[in-house]
């Protein structure tokens, strides 16, 4: 399998924000921050899926009644990997507003959006 | 009637009905209606279904649809190929959906009785949480595991949200970065898989990769493994993430925390056969997975031991019981997955039992501190008796459930020629006897401190009805190990039909 330019320069980048995602999830202390490095690694990974479908000079996959079942077989590009990342790309949304909701909420309660200082806060011990 | 419409009717009929009582969240009577008969139905519908395959959108492999005659050069594996969403229901699918549907029903039926205003959206939750497990059990495509895994994983934050209990904010978020990361972690792994094999149903990609073992010595294989793995740890709770699923746990309400906890042991043994189809061929998984599962089963068990919060004292022993579970999984021979997936299926009442009991005392003194509780046997004398009948029949104390099967696993162990497995399983069973009566001690015998609070009201009967239910089904399967054993023993043999394992050592 011949890997075209593209779909490499999309590989690589996915490779990239996956990597970056991580580091960042895991050493920056704020949440936002922190949200997102996430929203980053789902990205690289959706990114990742869509390069996996690529295929140079594909046609979409909608048979016209002009097409030979062999022609369209040859040409057109995979659907399932376009499909798949919409369906995540959903997920991924609805998972991000419930933690940006989460961050609002304990951004009133401890008045800072630093994750050490909201984990340590001896106020919510106290409730 | 075609009765195998009841097997995408186990998923959509909760799905549904938690849509529909989000929007009529305020009408009581109207929720409280809607709830129960849904709830009636849940253990219902998986006894009327019948055995079978159901294709999403009526699309049957090609081989058996009409795309099959107008494909030039069908080769065996295209003609196999599922173009649509397929979920799979046999006997083993059917026990544990079942007794998912009890645990369910249970849930609503106690968040019901126990709280002064029905609230739709908690219902919602429930159901939800109910629905999706039922797919992860169901479904034979990873794509959609992995959707309803992020459902999942979302409905579960939902529930600790809505407890308002202490710090329940700072747990909900602490899990959903976790599983921020765990999540497209899973998706990395489906989507390799994808990239080697084309396809995202789970007999495909079996049959693809196995149709060639050369593929298996492909390293993006065992990238996608681990990356699998690490979904799988992060769903059922098992080390490294055994401590924030504690945390979310204890941070339920009792009925909530009964679902949470129930999810945890279906995504453990649903993940874990998928690992187990695609990559027990490598024994290096199998080896990973019985070792987290050893780690768990200690760590579990020790850290139940230093609690002091009787919730988080189940939390983290249900955790060391899902170690059993994974043992089975891990060990990878037809007799130990029976073993396993018969721990899933006891571990889904006992867990639940317990939780259930110790809300009862949740309910009549609102602490769960140990340290404040004290003489409550003479107060609540047949929840007590429930209690620490729900204790032994997690320790494995015969007559109960969890003797039988971890008696088998302990047989699967010895079969696999892992005697020291055998004796750590037992003795661990020993500790979590010993944990639990710690805790019976503490909250039930001991003198009563003088500054605990007791309400009045009784705990309701439906709440008693439920663990006397719960009682009933541990007794039953445990003296009749048979009503379900050989039924998820099909289960077992299905998973491993495919994947010709070498054995173990």
């Amino acid at each position: 399998m011949q890997i075209e330019l593209v779909q490499l320069g999309a590989l690589m980048t996915s490779a990239l924000l996956m990597i970056i995602g991580l580091v960042a999830v895991v050493y920056l202390d704020n949440i936002l921050k922190k949200i997102i490095a996430l929203a980053f690694l789902g990205d690289g990974v959706n990114l990742l899926l869509i390069s996996l479908g690529y295929k140079a000079g594909g046609i979409p996959y909608i048979l016209l009644p002009d097409m030979t079942i062999t022609s369209f077989l040859q040409n057109s590009a995979y659907p399932l990997p376009f499909a798949l990342v919409l369906t995540s790309i959903v997920i991924g949304a609805s998972t991000l507003a419930v933690m940006l909701g989460l961050a609002i909420v304990l951004y009133k309660r401890h008045g800072t959006l630093n994750s050490s200082e909201i984990l340590n806060d001896p106020r919510v011990e106290e409730e | 009637m075609d009765m195998s419409l009841f097997i995408p009717l186990m998923v959509i009929v909760p799905l549904t009905c938690a849509i529909f009582l989000n929007l009529i969240h305020g009408f009581d009577k109207l929720t409280k209606l809607v709830s129960v008969i849904v709830a009636i139905a849940l253990p219902i519908m998986p006894l009327c279904a019948a055995y079978g395959f159901h294709y999403f959108g009526g699309y049957q492999p090609i081989a058996t649809n009409n795309l099959g005659a107008i494909i030039p050069n069908l080769t065996a594996q295209l003609a196999a190929f599922h173009p649509a969403i397929t979920y799979a229901f046999g006997q083993g699918q059917q026990v544990l959906i079942f007794l998912l549907g009890i645990v369910g029903m249970s849930a609503v039926f106690t968040s019901i009785v126990e709280t002064k205003k029905v609230s739709g959206v908690y219902l919602y939750l429930l159901f939800m949480l109910t629905a999706a497990m039922s797919a992860l059990i169901l479904t034979d495509d990873i794509f959609n595991l992995y959707v309803f895994f992020e459902i999942a994983a979302l409905v579960q934050v939902g529930i600790v949200l809505v407890s308002r209990i202490k710090n329940n904010y700072e747990t909900a978020l602490k899990y959903m970065i976790l599983g921020g990361i765990a999540g497209p972690f899973l998706l990395l792994g489906i989507a390799f898989l994808l990239g080697i094999t084309g396809n995202v149903n789970i007999t495909d990609i079996v049959t693809v990769l196995h149709s060639n073992l050369n593929n298996m010595l492909n390293p993006v294989i065992y990238l996608s493994c681990a990356m699998i793995i690490f979904g799988w740890l992060y769903a059922s709770g098992l080390p490294p993430f055994n401590a924030i699923k504690s945390d979310v746990y204890s941070k339920g309400l009792p009925n909530g925390a009964m679902l949470l906890q129930s999810f945890s042991v279906v995504s453990c043994i649903a993940i874990g056969m998928v690992i187990l189809r695609i990559f027990g061929i490598l024994e290096l998984s199998r080896t990973v997975i019985l070792a987290i599962s050893v780690i768990a089963m200690i760590l579990g068990i020790c850290m139940a031991m230093v609690q002091t919060d009787f919730k988080r004292v189940i939390a983290y022993l249900a955790v060391g019981e899902l170690g059993y579970i994974g043992v089975g999984i891990g060990l990878g021979t037809i007799y130990s997955l029976t073993a396993g997936l018969f721990q899933a299926a006891n571990e889904l009442i006992i867990t639940s039992f317990l939780f259930i009991g110790f809300g009862t005392i949740l309910y009549k003194t609102k602490t769960s501190d140990i340290k404040k509780l004290g003489g409550l046997l003479p107060k609540m004398p047949f929840a007590g008796l429930l209690v620490i009948l729900a204790g032994f029949a997690m320790s494995g104390v015969p007559p109960f459930n969890a003797f039988q099967s971890k008696f088998m696993l302990c047989q699967a162990a010895l079969t696999q020629g892992i005697p020291e497995l055998a004796v750590l399983m037992i003795i661990l069973s020993i500790v979590t006897f010993l944990a639990f009566l710690k805790i019976f001690y503490m909250v039930f015998l001991r003198p009563m401190p003088d500054d605990l609070e007791i309400v009045e009201n009784k705990v309701p009967k439906t709440t008693i009805g439920v663990m006397v239910l719960f009682l009933i089904i541990c007794l039953a399967v445990g003296i009749a190990p048979d009503l379900i054993v050989g039924r998820l023993g099909a289960l077992a043999t299905h998973v491993l039909a495919t994947t010709p394992l070498i054995p173990f050592l």
